[in-house]
């Protein structure tokens, strides 16, 4: 009897055992395609130099580049179903290092039309205290007095600035209310369109720092060579940023 | 197949044995207070839940002044338990290099009642407010990545972050969670007051009428359990012409918001003297001295302080009375919230 009932539990056991190596298999031989989205920071065709490079803004100030930094969140893809595969990661673009320009996801099978990405953090992140990855507050993206992230940062010299060391120091964000700065991006995917689930879709993004001046609204150094805090300039100064990226290419191998 | 089921059935009870074994090594939860008639707490720990071991670590690192940047303050510092976690006697506190801050240190306690911190509110969460004062340049003035690699170094810390999250990791999110879970349980709920109003303790006849001058004259924004409504008013303060502080202004860059700062609740407010967002009042007296007549008249205003608040001589005397009720002793000296065995709270020499 007793032999008998170890032997109905070794078969449960193994069994069970099975089922949970089925189930991993299943999990990472899971129907997808891998998603890269490529972001190349630029000056109009110019490559960014930090620091040793003079750029030149549309009305003519000459500029360098110390830091330029943005958000990436809820990158995702819209299919001919028009369902959307969300994820809601956030990823810090940072021009001074090269590894957080490329964003790798994963994304089911589909046929996509659109991609979506949030250019910034968020609202929701901005209210649920301490966060990791992307979004610790050691990034130096994190507004301490006044709860929020920084969606986008852009500083460095110009000589078209007032301020101590001709520094110019864009910090843009607010999450709420009539000066969230938070932009949703899209572009159409028309090649995208028939991808098979061993693709990969590659999506190359420029961003053109000299759309931060006048895209939208003119915003010129000498006038205003700081932008700190959540508000109307810094409203403006995201409604031009939204403008500074085009697809360069889309590559599906 | 008998050699087989053997070896099954051993690494089954092993794994079940490991199993069991993690589960003796998590945290063990504990409940959060809600004291008997209050409103429901903000859930400040559906993220972060509170522990036995997570409260340990954070009273540790409230106590600790390497999270400065000269060694010389913790939050305690500033934050003095027998002053209901404020500081004591102090308009501005002291920060690095011989500094001031530029608001009147707040108390600490019943936060999660708190739906934003700050005088003016601009902390929107628990876990993060403490990167405010770590980081300003007249407060801690410490970076986190530093304070991170101080406590990296320590292997009591090690081992605590271990306890409270189950791995050696230390981070800003871990630190800032442990945080949260000491300062979120600083309930101070068993004043005189509340022994009154439960029925274990009887009020005298000057405590009774002061309490009935208070429902009269200042419970619309000081309004009980909590003896605040959590809003934003402009009291009547002439603007300070040093720091110039507009309050909720900065945060909102809205006009209507300027002068305008948090209502503070008044329990322990026998002990967390001087007064007002930049501690310009070393008295009671001499805070309800301003609403009888110091009232500024200015746009943003409280609509309900336009005439001032008339009090007479015996109401005065016995508002303040009733006013003492609320000091909480318990909770002043609660070694729960005490230093820890290690950490010797800093005393600042004046």
């Amino acid at each position: 009897m007793m032999k008998h009932n170890l032997k109905i539990f070794s078969g449960i056991y193994f069994l069970f055992t099975f089922l949970i190596v089925l189930s991993n298999t299943a999990l990472s031989q899971q129907k997808g395609i891998n998603l890269k989205v490529i972001f190349e920071n630029k000056v109009k065709s110019d490559s960014i130099i930090l620091y040793d490079s003079i750029y030149t803004n549309p009305f003519g100030e000459k500029y360098s580049i110390n830091k330029f930094r943005y958000y990436i969140s809820n990158v995702r893809l819209v299919n001919n179903q028009g369902v959307f595969t969300k994820n809601t990661a956030s990823f810090l673009i940072d021009e001074a290092d090269p590894q957080s320009k490329e964003i790798n996801l994963k994304v089911p099978m589909g046929h996509y039309k659109r991609l979506y990405f949030l250019l910034g953090v968020d609202s929701s992140k901005n209210v649920s205290g301490a966060q990791d990855g992307a979004l610790d507050p050691t990034k130096d993206m994190f507004w301490t007095w006044n709860t929020g992230y920084v969606m986008a940062k852009l500083e460095g010299i110009s000589t078209s600035s007032s301020l101590v060391n001709n520094k110019y120091e864009y910090h843009i964000g607010g999450f709420e209310g009539k000066y969230n700065v938070l932009k949703e991006i899209s572009f159409d995917l028309p090649e995208a369109d028939d991808l098979k689930p061993i693709n990969q879709l590659t999506i190359l993004i420029t961003a053109d720092v000299n759309e931060w001046w006048n895209a939208v609204h003119e915003i010129k150094i000498i006038q205003h060579a700081a932008i700190n805090s959540p508000g109307a300039l810094a409203l403006a100064m995201s409604d031009n940023y939204s403008k500074m990226f085009r697809i360069k290419k889309i590559i599906i191998n | 197949m008998k050699f087989i089921t053997l070896i099954s059935f051993i690494l089954f009870i092993a794994a079940s044995a490991f199993i069991i074994h993690e589960e003796q090594l998590l945290p063990h939860l504990i409940q959060p207070e809600v004291p008997k008639g209050w409103p429901k707490p903000n859930n400040i720990f559906a993220t972060n839940p509170l522990t036995e071991e997570g409260f340990q670590l954070g009273r540790k690192l409230f106590y600790d002044e390497r999270l400065s940047k000269d060694g010389n303050f913790s939050c305690a510092s500033c934050h003095q338990q027998f002053a209901a976690f404020a500081t004591y006697d102090h308009d501005f506190s002291h920060g690095f290099n011989n500094q001031f801050t530029t608001r009147n240190a707040p108390s600490l306690q019943n936060l999660a009642w708190v739906p934003l911190y700050h005088w003016d509110g601009g902390v929107n969460h628990i876990e993060v407010q403490p990167l405010s004062p770590l980081t300003a340049p007249n407060e801690m003035a410490e970076n986190i990545d530093s304070v991170l690699q101080k406590l990296r170094k320590d292997a009591v810390y090690k081992k605590m972050f271990k306890n409270a999250f189950g791995t050696e990791l230390i981070n800003s999110q871990r630190m800032l969670k442990a945080l949260a879970q000491f300062t979120g349980s600083l309930v101070s709920a068993n004043s005189k007051y509340d022994r009154f109003k439960n029925g274990q303790e009887k009020f005298n006849p000057s405590e009774l009428h002061g309490y009935e001058v208070f429902k009269a004259k200042c419970a619309t924004c000081h309004n009980e359990p909590l003896f605040t409504d959590n809003t934003f008013r402009n009291n009547g303060l002439p603007l300070n012409s040093f720091i110039k502080d507009f309050g909720r202004m900065r945060i909102s860059n809205e006009s209507k918001d300027s002068l305008k700062f948090r209502v503070p609740s008044l329990r322990n407010v026998g002990v967390t003297q001087p007064y007002m967002h930049d501690g310009r009042f070393y008295s009671l007296g001499q805070v309800i001295e301003h609403y009888r007549t110091g009232i500024q008249q200015s746009p943003t205003l409280d609509s309900s302080l336009r005439e001032g608040i008339a009090f007479t001589k015996l109401e005065k005397y016995d508002l303040i009375i009733f006013l003492n009720t609320l000091t909480d002793t318990t909770f002043l000296k609660n070694k729960k919230y005490s230093a820890p065995d290690g950490n010797t709270p800093l005393v600042l020499s004046h």
